[in-house]
């Protein structure tokens, strides 16, 4: 064939790799600076060694590492990863560059839950507001949603209808929460706002590990379907006619989106603009939609970006800490414009 | 071999039934054409075929075997679709568009060996779109969207391709390129081509079935040379401003204002004017014309009164008294300089005729020819350059140095 042709796919392969590869030593580079940075400085050498358990001089800046940062850093990495893929799966299935792991109402759905028992002291039964109660209430919250949505999916033939009827069911639990904010203790406010807001502060291992467990075959089941994924570009009746089974796979685009945001944002509260960011930044910098491509890719920039803006949201007012929304917007937005303005395709 | 063939099907939305009794069968290698105003059901008999619809009632068959009982990775195999769907793929190059096709031949992940890049380049060579492979899809105008989308059907290597209106929105040119693309398929490659048009004249010269439907009804299903004839078009598409000339293969706008002008024709030099005079809103009339002439053939489809003589006749006496009873009931003659042979002298005769009862006789010839051809009388001839400057003289006749009378108009 072409040689020309030829040499093309093998200089873009080429660009792909190493860009690939830049990210990669990003993320290296992110993870150190995430452990390293704080109201304590820890070297490279050091961590290293935490890490791999030599012995350390200084006992404070293990417990600062093993305790406090380590789990942050590997939680906000694996959160970011399971948001941006969250992202690019309902960009792709809902062929609408704006939507986000939330526009399925996910988001509110946890909000909506997790209002439940900080606003109106549903506890069922527990008694003390824990972390635990929380996250379960927030998992539970964006699940049910999800069902609702999936259950909707089945009537509904054309996909813009589900996109919009999402929306509709994400207001409709804003609207509810606003009522428990209305009627709630005004400390309890606060607390639930920050909430709403995200943080990654004060993830232990035990979380980490449960992040872990369900978030990292998630996304490993994503690579499995990028196939699939990729006929899904050029719409239902086209995949279906080059063999994919569209009804099974409506359920699994977004039962994986639904649960990589779930039980992120259970943890953490909703965290905005990664998971509808990620994918766009990715898009235009490798210039394609290949998703065999943007997968690994959108993890590895997912990853970086929510643990940069992690590192910023905790240092830059330190000791007080931002809330990551306010980081990731504030800086991303920024950066999607530049890049949309910059080129001359649509998405 | 039968490749689609459908056994009482009824196809429609839930239990609505938009088109019932459809009774068909495509054999390999076939180009089959569906034919019908919007709305008539062909896209709903079409999603029904590739499956995207089930059946409301009766069978389709896909080689002998139930289409509702083949999965959906196996059909792929089989049948490839071209479909209306404006699409947005985001980043993807042609190529990618195209590659996409290979998705029931590739592996787990999708990767395309050697031998899938060649058949995609194949096809996109065959497609001619091997130009526009490196571009973003979103980038390209939509004739070459069309052939894109046409050679990731073919890369998908099927036996039957199903496509809904192919030819809307493209120019004439890619319109031209994808029918004659189709059209090797079938022949060359064996691929059963079922298709739905709009244009009469596209569907007449390219398929070997055609099926007419109107009115969620399959009014006729046959090789189109035995179907479509004058009335079958009008009445399929109802038409009642234009006419179907089934043998010239186009489409006429009626001309059926009270008769003005009386034009003499011939050879094919009355078309054009003809055409003019119906878009200005002239009435016409037209003779002597033989009955083999092309300009018969288009006056007759247009729906002008028409003096006309048997083929190959020297015109009779009694024709040209005819003609003259015409001339004098119309305004103004126009000669279309018709080439002059000893079969058709006599229209001369018959300008000549005009000038001598002093009719306006306005010509296309130069005035050089005039003189050669009308003698003495070219002086009483208005020559035109060309058709334009003709017709707008014709609204301001006082411009007209012609020594003739106004003639009252009598229809």
């Amino acid at each position: 064939m072409d040689i020309r042709n030829e040499t093309d796919t093998k200089n873009k392969s080429f660009k792909n790799f190493s860009i690939f590869l830049i990210l990669l030593l990003l993320l290296i580079v992110t993870f150190f600076l995430n452990v390293g940075i704080g109201s304590v400085n820890i070297r490279v050498a050091e961590i290293i060694q935490i890490i791999f358990q030599l012995p350390t001089e200084n006992e404070v800046h293990e417990a600062i590492t093993n305790k406090i940062r380590l789990p942050r850093t590997i939680a906000a990495m694996i959160g970011g990863a399971a948001l941006a893929i969250s992202g690019l799966l309902l960009q792709v299935f809902f062929r609408n560059p704006i939507a986000g792991p939330f526009v399925l109402g996910i988001s509110s759905g946890a909000t909506l839950a997790v209002g439940f028992i900080s606003l109106a002291g549903f506890t069922f039964g527990l008694g003390v507001i824990s972390p635990f109660l929380i996250f379960i209430a927030a998992f539970v919250g964006a699940v049910s949603v999800m069902i609702l949505v999936l259950l909707l999916a089945a009537k509904v033939r054309n996909i813009t209808t589900l996109l919009v009827i999402g929306l509709m069911v994400g207001y409709l639990t804003s609207a509810v929460t606003s009522f428990l904010m209305a009627f709630a203790e005004k400390e309890h406010v606060h607390g639930f706002v920050m909430w709403s807001l995200g943080s990654y502060s004060g993830f232990t291992w035990d979380q980490v590990i449960v992040l872990a467990i369900i978030g990292l075959p998630m996304l490993f089941a994503t690579f499995l379907i990028s196939k699939p994924l990729n006929a899904f570009l050029l719409g239902e009746d086209y995949a279906k006619s080059m063999g994919v089974p569209t009804k099974l796979f409506r359920y699994v685009i977004v039962i994986l989106a639904s649960i990589l945001a779930a039980v992120i944002t259970a943890f953490t509260g909703p965290v905005a603009f990664i998971g509808m960011a990620v994918p766009h930044i990715v898009r235009t910098v490798f210039q394609t939609s290949d998703n065999k491509i943007l997968i690994p890719s959108a993890i590895l920039l997912g990853a970086i970006l929510t643990s940069l803006c992690d590192l910023l949201a905790r240092t830059l007012y330190s000791p007080i800490e931002l809330p990551i929304s306010a980081v990731t917007a504030f800086f991303g937005a920024p950066i999607v414009i530049y890049l949309l303005l910059k080129r001359r395709n649509t998405l | 071999m039968s490749i689609i063939k459908t056994e009482e099907l009824a196809v429609g939305y839930g239990d609505k039934k938009v088109v019932e009794n459809i009774n068909i069968e495509a054999l390999k290698g076939q180009f089959i054409c569906l034919l019908g105003p919007n709305g008539s059901g062909k896209s709903t008999i079409l999603r029904s075929l590739c499956g995207f619809l089930a059946p409301v009632g009766g069978k389709i068959f896909l080689k002998t075997r139930d289409i509702s009982q083949i999965k959906t990775n196996t059909l792929a195999e089989t049948m490839a679709v071209v479909l209306t769907d404006r699409l947005s793929p985001g980043l993807m190059t042609g190529f990618d568009i195209a590659a996409l096709g290979r998705y029931p031949h590739t592996g787990f992940f999708g990767k395309l060996s050697q031998e899938d890049i060649e058949k995609t380049w194949e096809a996109l060579h065959l497609v001619n779109a091997q130009d526009i492979a490196h571009r973003f899809f979103n980038e390209l105008s939509d004739g070459q969207k069309q052939k894109l989308l046409l050679a990731r059907a073919l890369v998908q290597e099927p036996e039957v391709i199903i496509l809904d209106e192919p030819t809307t929105h493209l120019d004439v040119r890619h319109r031209m390129e994808v029918m004659n693309i189709l059209n090797t398929l079938t022949k060359e490659k064996g691929i059963t081509v079922i298709l739905s048009l709009h244009e009469i004249d596209l569907a007449l010269k390219s398929c070997d079935i055609a099926i007419l439907i109107k009115n969620n009804k399959i009014l006729d299903y046959g090789p189109p040379e035995d179907i479509i004839q004058e009335d079958t078009m009008t009445n399929l598409f109802d038409i009642r401003s234009a006419h179907y000339n089934e043998f010239l293969g186009t489409v006429e706008l009626t001309n059926d204002f009270p008769p003005s002008t009386f034009v003499v024709a011939g050879g094919g030099t009355g078309t054009r004017i003809f055409r003019a005079l119906t878009k200005k809103g002239y009435g016409v009339a037209t003779g002597i014309l033989h009955e083999n002439d092309v300009d018969y053939y288009i006056a007759k489809t247009i729906g002008t009164p028409l003096v006309s003589e048997m083929p190959f006749r020297d015109i009779r006496e009694h024709t040209v008294k005819v003609a003259q009873k015409q001339i004098e009931q119309l305004e103004r003659v126009v000669d279309t300089a018709f080439p002059i042979g000893s079969l058709n002298k006599q229209n001369i005769d018959l300008i000549l005729y005009a000038v001598s009862i002093g009719k306006p006789v306005y010509s296309l010839r130069s005035r050089q020819e005039c003189e050669d051809v009308y003698g003495e009388q070219a002086a009483n001839v208005q020559t035109f350059e060309n058709m334009n400057e003709m017709l707008q003289s014709f609204s301001s006749p006082e411009a007209l140095t012609s020594p003739a009378v106004k003639a009252t108009v009598g229809v």
